[in-house]
């Protein structure tokens, strides 16, 4: 008898338990649909608005990492690995695997950056993660003789610490912003080339201080206001 | 912030170093920054003096750079507790807005339609005489001054006192009619006192930020660099609810468009869900809330002498629950076509009892045809949530003038105001026309016409003088060309202040070359009731003279010199501390001149030697008298109010004729119309003329790219505009937006003069609009 009452009770405390957790998870499945992350009504992406944000989750680790002063790279080499000024850079190292997509070969280094013990040189951070075709721009240079003379001449590139209009106030962006949007990836961190490093990474909206000096629009010439006051 | 490092020892004592100084960077952000702002800038003989920014209203702190007598360069001021050193662009570069070559610096008057340079005494002489000359041929009612959101203090004060207490009208109206007449009304109604409870600390306590409409990236971008601060630092989420995809919608965490207009099911919405999932405050709203409920279909003004009076009418708990049941999530995704998902999303924030919400906003819910129902309805949320006038739980009306709070809303330069009350009491005359030294009988206890009805009057005849001081009303004004043929008819007489000629100079029979911001002494108020002192620091062009000293030369020839005793050294302090008068109570007590001339500006209520940052609330505000923890005592009963305001249609929606909304905006370069941005090169260059934004999907159906001239067509009249397509903005399908910058691309020629029936703001984000490749 009393074995039995055991037995009895057992299951009537299983079956308490379980209602109870089951109420308790009932209401849980509730409130978490309740805050349910709804990716189906997708925005529209802004080419020239949204990189500006991309890395900002990386801006404080930007601002507290030391320079290593031994590895720095400089806007001159910079310049030098591009056929002119906003031109895509080449490759000046080997390629691993000819035949290999991005984002198993070069996102590896490129992606995030870091210190590379054969080359002895910072990774430089791609602005554009997502285009993982990245030799159909970016190529490497096998040789340094030349099939043919070249006329071709590089423009004057844009020099540093002339671009702002008053004493210590932000500097305009000297260059284009397609496929360079995303401000941090060559502007911070110890792959970005001293010169252009910016010192306050954790300042996230950079294009509220920082605009283009270089807007694709509609030459309407000098403003001149059309004014009886002025005639 | 960077250093060198060498030895490997070396390297991890300075990480260690570095991580520590990086936490204090961030912790004070700005202060750091600023120093190395500085580093940029030669030594020279530079003097750095303190103000507010001379544009927005988020009123940053800056110092000026003053080197000879010209002011040279800028830098965010590190003490100021709204930007801790931190500008935008327009900032850092405003001292250039001062020295366009074609600086307005001698007076013109119209002479058989030439303009001829005058001497300011004879200017001067002219409008006193004009002035005279019209309220003895048409009364007191046919003289008008029209001024400004960039008003200072003292400038507001002496028109206010000139008009309302001297002359005997109530003709005094502010652009700021324009654009933050909805959240004063919103105050009054919900509150029953003016601005807002909270401060822009807010922002470092909140984990939640739902923007209303508000595309807080370009337009307070000070403000909006401060949340992305507190995003790296403490993870806060960051929601942009609105109409158009922005920059601020890339860096939110979730974006949410809805449909023009139905913000207000929305917001409702909201409030179903939350008395729905029983996340109401119960012993907060029991405590400090009422329900009421005012007349609806209003109409939307479109007509002359329209008139509206609300009948409020105080309704229960019950009564309020079941009008909401029309707001059920699912009901409204119909008409807003947000998802019930996100309306549910959004409301399970402001009901988690554990989460501080702010909430922010400014054009989109005051420039509004329901503006002050939209107001009201987002401080529903909070009230019944109970989640107000604490740190980091706010509800925040961002202003867009650098003194639309300090000088229209609390000097009181709207047709129905006094810096203390409103003219209809009798009580509240009484003590203005004691302080303004005139007979209380000068004062007429009736409103005259808001600025809409004010241009109106002056097309009709009824007003016959106008002056108008720093704005621009012939690129802001809705429906631009009736009131600019208004203006310009015969028997009208115009005369402008500003320091560029303008559109609007070009209807001015006399034109006065104004001083500018730091070119003269004054205060601006901001958004956060912080009010700031510049003083004057560089010398005005030419013969150009303070918008102040303008006015109390007229008053003086007009006969007022027993009023407007002021002494020219001296005229700004005196006029200040005679304006403090009216304040003189706990309520509203502004700080003394010399603490504001010691500190990054003081935010008022100021009593007994301390700002109060938190209002209604008795931990923070003195004013509280009831006990209790919170005490809304702009109502006689010390209750806030929930107001039932439902979902109606906008003035003007697309149809098959025209089948495009129309939206219209600013954009971060440019500030108010440019005629100061315009002439700083860097801004200019960066944005040189206005566009219209399409969706890429109607560009793509109507052929149109990036640089195409397109032309918008209204019931108004039509523009042409190049196209901009995935630029800066993607508007939503079947939307087109319209920056107002640009004044040789007027789009108010076509946008609707329809407005918000108590609150008289237009509506600028809504009309109809065909739109044709060209």
């Amino acid at each position: 008898m009393r074995k039995r009452l055991g037995v009895i009770s057992l299951f009537v405390i299983l079956f308490v338990a379980f209602i109870t957790i089951w109420n308790y998870s009932y209401f849980k499945g509730k409130e978490e649909a309740y805050v349910p992350i709804d990716n189906s009504r997708l925005i529209p992406i802004i080419p020239s608005e949204t990189g500006v944000f991309q890395r900002s989750e990386y801006a404080l680790d930007y601002a507290s990492m030391p320079v290593d002063k031994n590895h720095e790279r400089v806007l001159d080499s910079y310049y030098k690995n591009r056929a002119y000024h906003g031109a895509p850079p080449s490759i000046p190292h080997p390629v691993s695997d000819e035949r290999n997509m991005g984002d198993n070969s070069c996102l590896k280094c490129h992606q995030n950056g870091g210190f590379t013990e054969k080359y002895k040189a910072y990774a430089p951070v791609t602005p554009h993660p997502e285009m993982i075709n990245c030799r159909q721009c970016h190529v490497s240079q096998n040789t340094s003789s030349l099939f043919k003379e070249t006329s071709f001449r590089k423009i004057v590139v844009p020099k540093v610490g002339i671009n702002n209009a008053l004493p210590g106030s932000p500097p305009v962006i000297p260059h284009q912003l397609q496929l360079r949007e995303n401000c941090l990836a060559c502007h911070a961190g110890p792959s970005a080339p001293k010169e252009i490093r910016v010192t306050h990474p954790e300042r996230v909206n950079c294009r509220q201080c920082h605009v283009l000096n270089n807007k694709e629009v509609k030459d309407i010439g000098i403003f001149i206001k059309k004014n009886k006051a002025n005639e | 912030m960077y250093t060198s490092v060498t030895g490997r020892r070396s390297f991890i004592k300075k990480m260690a170093m570095l991580s520590a100084m990086t936490a204090a960077a961030t912790m004070f952000p700005g202060i750091i920054f600023a120093k190395e702002q500085e580093e940029g800038i030669p030594k020279g003989n530079l003097d750095w003096k303190k103000a507010p920014c001379r544009f927005c209203g988020v009123g940053c702190g800056v110092l000026v750079g003053v080197e000879n007598g010209k002011a040279v360069a800028v830098k965010g001021d590190p003490k100021s507790p709204v930007n801790k050193g931190l500008c935008c662009v327009k900032g850092y570069h405003s001292v250039m807005a001062m020295y366009g070559k074609d600086r307005l610096t001698k007076p013109l008057v119209k002479k058989n339609g030439r303009y001829v340079e005058t001497s300011m005494k004879e200017a001067l002489d002219l409008i006193a005489s004009k002035m005279k000359e019209t309220i003895k041929d048409h009364g007191k009612d046919a003289v008008s001054i029209y001024g400004s959101g960039q008003w200072t203090i003292p400038d507001g004060y002496v028109a206010s006192k000139l008009f309302k207490g001297c002359i005997g009208t109530n003709n005094v109206e502010a652009n700021a009619r324009l654009c933050m007449a909805s959240a004063v009304t919103g105050f009054l109604t919900s509150f029953g006192i003016d601005e807002p409870m909270g401060c822009y600390e807010d922002i470092d306590h909140a984990d939640v930020f739902i923007l209303w409409g508000n595309n807080m990236a370009e337009m307070h971008p000070v403000l909006f660099s401060r949340m992305l601060d507190q995003r790296l630092k403490r993870g806060v989420k960051i929601i942009d609810l609105a109409t158009r995809t922005t920059r601020t919608s890339m860096a939110a965490d979730r974006s949410i468009l809805f449909l023009p207009q139905t913000d207000l099911a929305v917001a409702n919405a909201i409030c179903y869900e939350i008395i729905k999932n029983k996340w109401v405050n119960k012993s907060f709203v029991e405590k400090h809330c009422n329900f009421s409920k005012g007349l609806t279909n209003m109409g939307y003004g479109l007509e002359d002498k329209y008139k509206f009076k609300d009948k409020p009418e105080k309704i229960s708990f019950k009564e309020y629950e079941n009008f909401l049941e029309d707001y059920t999530p699912e009901k409204v995704e119909k008409i807003s076509g947000v998802s019930a998902k996100d309306i549910k999303y959004m409301a399970s924030f402001y009901g988690d009892p554990n989460k501080k919400v702010m909430s922010l906003w400014c054009m989109g819910p005051n420039q509004h045809s329901r503006g002050t129902w939209m107001n009201n309805l987002i401080y529903n949320i909070h009230l019944l949530t109970g989640k107000i006038s604490t740190p980091g739980n706010s509800p925040f009306s961002l202003t867009g003038q650098p003194s639309a709070c300090g000088t229209v809303r609390e000097v009181g330069t709207l047709t129905h105001k006094l810096p203390h009350g409103v003219v209809m009491n009798k009580k509240h005359r009484e003590f203005a026309a004691k302080i303004w030294d005139v007979p209380v009988e000068n004062i007429s206890p009736k409103p005259t016409y808001h600025t809409v009805e004010m241009f109106r009057a002056l097309d009709r005849g009824d007003i016959r003088f106008m002056w108008i001081q720093v704005t621009n009303p012939m690129v802001t004004m809705p429906k631009l060309k009736r009131y600019r043929d208004g203006a310009e008819k015969e028997g009208r007489f115009i005369v402008v202040s500003d320091i560029y000629p303008t559109p609007t100079t070009d209807i001015a029979d006399v034109i006065l070359p104004s001083a500018m911001w730091v070119e003269r002494e004054g205060m601006y108020g901001n958004s956060e009731r912080r009010t700031q002192y510049f003083e004057q620091m560089v010398n005005p062009p030419g013969e150009a003279m303070s918008d102040t000293w303008q006015l109390v030369e007229v008053a003086k020839r007009l006969g007022y010199e027993k009023q407007f005793y002021y002494k020219e050294e001296t005229h700004i302090e005196e006029i200040y501390t005679e304006y403090r008068k009216h304040h003189d109570n706990k309520k509203h007590n502004m700080a003394p001149l010399e603490v504001l001339k010691e500190n990054p500006g003081m935010q008022w209520p100021y009593v007994e030697g301390k700002p109060t940052q938190w209002r209604f609330n008795s931990k923070y505000d003195p004013a509280c008298s009831n006990g209790e923890e919170f005490h809304f005592y702009g109502k006689p009963d010390g209750k806030a109010i929930i107001w039932q305001r439902p979902y109606e249609p906008a003035a003007e929606e697309p149809d098959e004729q025209y089948p495009y909304w129309l939206n219209t905006g600013r954009v971060v370069e440019h500030w108010h119309t440019g005629s100061m941005t315009r002439r700083i090169p860097v801004l200019h260059k960066a944005m040189p003329h206005s566009y219209v934004e399409l969706n890429p999907n109607d560009a793509k159906r109507l052929q149109i790219k990036t640089g195409d001239n397109v032309r918008l067509t209204t019931r108004r009249g039509n523009i042409v505009l190049p196209a901009s397509v995935n630029q800066r903005g993607v508007p939503a399908p079947m939307q087109v937006f319209v920056p107002f910058f640009d004044e040789n691309m007027l789009i108010n020629e076509i946008t609707l003069d329809s407005f918000c029936p108590i609150s008289k703001e237009p509506d600028y984000k809504k009309c109809a609009v065909q739109i044709e490749k060209v």
